[in-house]
């Protein structure tokens, strides 16, 4: 196996958390906060409060949701958009909306709300408390006639890998690395380069939530031990940097990873 | 005494929770004895009987190197894999053959089979933890070794807090031996129903989100493997699990001969096991029954399945026995009342709702913390009760606060048995979600193979089948009956079962 990992850093561009910049467009709410779970005749909804308004951030459903649920016992950082949908459990709706959990506990957050009939919901959830109907919940109907698979194209194809606010891979990540493996494989590809990035965030308070400094190299490095264990037979090139500059709107998509298999 | 069917098991009535009884104990197969195991035989248990299906017809055991010594301590597979314990080992049968052998049956060996190998031989305390709480010593080096022999940089400092074993403090096997190793203390797992945990299908890819790590596999084949047949899941197909047993806890010298190898594999690829009557509810084996009781169904359903969802199923057990008549006789009436009780165990299990919370490796899977689910979340593989993709997670098993601890005080003359220790975590390693960086633990489960403070506490979960033949129950042994194991899961996550519930949910556990 010709497995060679080079490593290449990139000079940081000075990030401060203490930071003022242009605030977040009125829309957007950027902000960390203790997450509340209400709970409902069906299933829980996850709820924060922000300068004495609460917000509605998603239902619990199952792994297959593009929006996981935050976790009591660690702060979550909320980076949404006010929608014009009526409330949901008494809070308004931000969407699109990324949620990220915050690695290190906090026991302060423990909040937990009983069913009002007021906050049941008004619609169906997409997932029952138990039991689903046969199928995750926002999995493919399996009624749709699935796509032929695409030839494998010959030649580099980019991944961009999304994170948590200093977060690693986590579950959800789990076939996204798969789709890599699988084209590198194919494509019987000779190497691979990942450029990982350490981003920030601009809160709604005008403050910036700066990313621990070592997470570029720790995603950048991990991304690479985790392809090479799985048998890719390919050269990495392993590099990690500071992203743009926040602006309150598109920052949960300045961390990231984006990997080229050539 | 081994029985074919019929079988006309007269157990008296159990009231509340059914201890071990000498009839778990019964019929020991000792390694080289020879006998043909039939095609299809039961054992009686404290609640009904087991049935053992060989789909390959009977097995002569005789040379077979799953019944024959093959190591240097006399044990063979079959020595911690009974048949009449649904090929795992209980703690009655374990207890019984100390007494019948005089502590010689080979199970009680040194290596593993004693707290630790350096204790006085012959005395009961040296295997207080086999004898007690059916423990094996499973002894890990530390730092953990891939299987490329390079060694792992783990996360975490270990430090023994409390050694009742005195195996990690010992000069020879501890932690500050030349060879540095951690003895933890773990029961054996059922060797049946293999094709659930080797499967190839739902949620097994190149990669799992837990950890993260790129998946085992096959040296063989090639391709990704279920992780779910060992406790800390460090090694996941037949094969490699046959090598590490042999050459650990059977002491094998040498290189395992490819045709033995394949022999053990074959018999564990094709033998079933699960309870087929009940001492109340009767014949689990009816051609009308719940379809997914009986050893039968289980050797003929698909492996790989989800079931927790209402087309599936986990165990499937349908309508036959939701409203019964009330029944002429006094022991149909019985039956018919034993018969609801353990559909309403099954709906329980499938449909009652309860906060899961602070649960490394479920609760930070994208689901929540807490989520408001049933037990057949995590225990969602179809007729197993398995995590149909890879299982691992701290439930708080082996994790303080919530593993079974020995209450200290000046009235309790019992003393703790299991070691405990401290994990510290480095600053720069990933928290355990919800214990955070300093964790104390009698077992740190998968990371001892990861050396991941996030893993610190995950154990595999195991199937369900054939739990009435094999108790105690959890990696640790800690439940030591299946209303201990209920109660367990009630305390951990404040669920409020109602008497009743508790009740039906132990009866359909016995009738798995």
């Amino acid at each position: 196996m010709n497995i060679e990992i080079r490593r290449s850093a990139v000079a940081f561009v000075a990030l401060c958390a203490t930071v003022s910049m242009s605030a977040a467009p009125p829309a957007h709410r950027n902000f960390v906060t203790c997450p509340i779970v209400r709970d409902t005749s069906t299933v829980p909804c996850w709820l924060a409060e922000y300068k004495g308004e609460t917000y509605f951030l998603t239902l619990q459903t199952d792994v297959s949701a593009p929006v996981n649920p935050p976790q009591l016992g660690h702060q979550v950082l909320v980076e949404g958009v006010v929608s014009d949908e009526p409330r949901v459990c008494g809070g308004v709706v931000l969407k699109p909306v990324t949620l990220s959990v915050l690695p290190e506990l906090d026991s302060s957050c423990s909040t937990m709300l009983p069913a009002e009939d007021r906050y049941n919901l008004t619609f169906e959830a997409p997932r029952p408390p138990g039991p689903s109907k046969g199928r995750l919940a926002f999995a493919q109907d399996p009624a749709t006639p699935r796509p032929a698979p695409a030839a494998v194209e010959p030649g580099p194809r980019t991944f961009v890998v999304q994170y948590d606010f200093d977060g690693l891979i986590a579950f959800r990540h789990g076939g996204q690395l798969s789709q890599i493996h699988d084209f590198a494989r194919k494509s019987q590809a000779k190497r691979i380069e990942i450029t990982a990035y350490r981003a920030a965030s601009l809160l709604s308070d005008d403050k910036v939530f700066t990313e621990r400094e070592d997470i570029g190299q720790r995603r950048a490095e991990q991304l690479a031990s985790v392809l090479k264990d799985s048998g890719l037979s390919v050269t990495f090139d392993v590099k990690w940097r500071d992203a743009a500059k926040p602006d309150g709107v598109n920052d949960a998509a300045l961390r990231r990873a984006d990997v080229t298999v050539r | 005494m081994r029985r074919t069917l019929p079988c006309l098991l007269v157990v008296a009535a159990f009231a509340g929770a059914v201890r071990l009884t000498a009839v778990d104990a019964v019929r020991w197969w000792s390694p080289g004895e020879g006998t043909r195991l039939p095609a299809y035989v039961t054992y009686p248990n404290a609640w009904g009987e087991l049935g053992i299906l060989n789909t390959g017809g009977p097995v002569e055991t005789k040379g077979h190197p799953f019944f024959e010594p093959i190591g240097q301590n006399g044990r063979a597979c079959v020595s911690c894999h009974q048949p009449a314990n649904g090929m795992s080992i209980s703690l009655a049968a374990i207890q019984e053959r100390w007494t019948v052998t005089k502590g010689k049956d080979p199970i009680f060996a040194a290596i593993d089979g004693m707290n630790c190998p350096d204790l006085p031989a012959d005395d009961p305390r040296s295997h207080s933890l086999l004898l007690e709480r059916g423990l094996f010593r499973v002894f890990m080096p530390w730092p953990p070794v891939r299987d490329d022999g390079t060694k792992v940089e783990p996360e975490f400092s270990i430090e023994v807090i409390r050694d009742p074993s005195g195996c990690n403090l010992s000069p020879r096997y501890g932690l500050g031996s030349p060879t540095p190793t951690v003895s933890v203390y773990r029961r054996p797992r059922p060797a049946a129903n293999t094709k659930y945990f080797t499967h190839s299908g739902f949620g097994i890819s190149s990669f799992v989100g837990k950890g993260p790590i790129a998946t085992t596999r096959d040296p063989e084949t090639g391709l990704p493997t279920a992780m779910n047949m060992m406790a800390d899941a460090r090694v996941s197909t037949l094969k490699t699990q046959a090598v590490s047993a042999a050459q650990t806890h059977l002491q094998m010298a040498g290189a395992f001969d490819a045709a033995k190898l394949q022999r053990i594999v074959d018999f564990e690829s094709q033998v079933y096991s699960a309870q087929v009557s009940h001492r109340v509810a009767g014949s689990l084996m009816e051609v009308n029954g719940p379809p997914g009781l009986g050893v039968r169904n289980v050797a003929n359903e698909s492996a790989g399945v989800l079931g927790n969802n209402t087309t599936q199923w986990v165990f499937p057990v349908g309508d036959v026995w939701k409203k019964l008549p009330a029944g002429a006789a006094p022991r149909e009436a019985e039956r018919n009342r034993m018969r609801e009780s353990i559909a309403r165990g099954h709906d329980v299990f499938m449909f009652r709702t309860f906060w899961i919370k602070d649960v490394q490796h479920l609760n930070t899977v994208g689901l929540g913390n807490p989520t408001k689910r049933t037990c057949s979340t995590c225990h969602g593989m179809h007729m197993t009760g398995m995590d149909v993709a890879n299982g691992w997670m701290d439930l708080g098993v082996t994790n303080l606060p919530w593993a079974r601890e020995e209450p200290l005080n000046p009235w309790n003359e019992r003393k703790p048995q299991m070691p405990l220790f401290k994990i510290t975590c480095k600053a720069a390693a990933a928290p355990h979600a919800f214990l955070g960086r300093v964790i104390y633990t009698q077992d740190p489960g998968r990371a001892l193979v990861t050396g991941r403070c996030a893993d610190v506490g995950s154990i595999v979960m195991q199937q369900f089948r054939g739990l009435a033949a094999r108790a105690p129950y959890f990696s640790n042994g800690s439940a030591q009956t299946l209303r201990d194991l209920v109660d367990f899961y009630d305390r951990r996550f404040n669920i409020g079962y109602t008497s009743q519930e508790r009740e039906d949910l132990i009866n359909f556990l016995s009738a798995l």
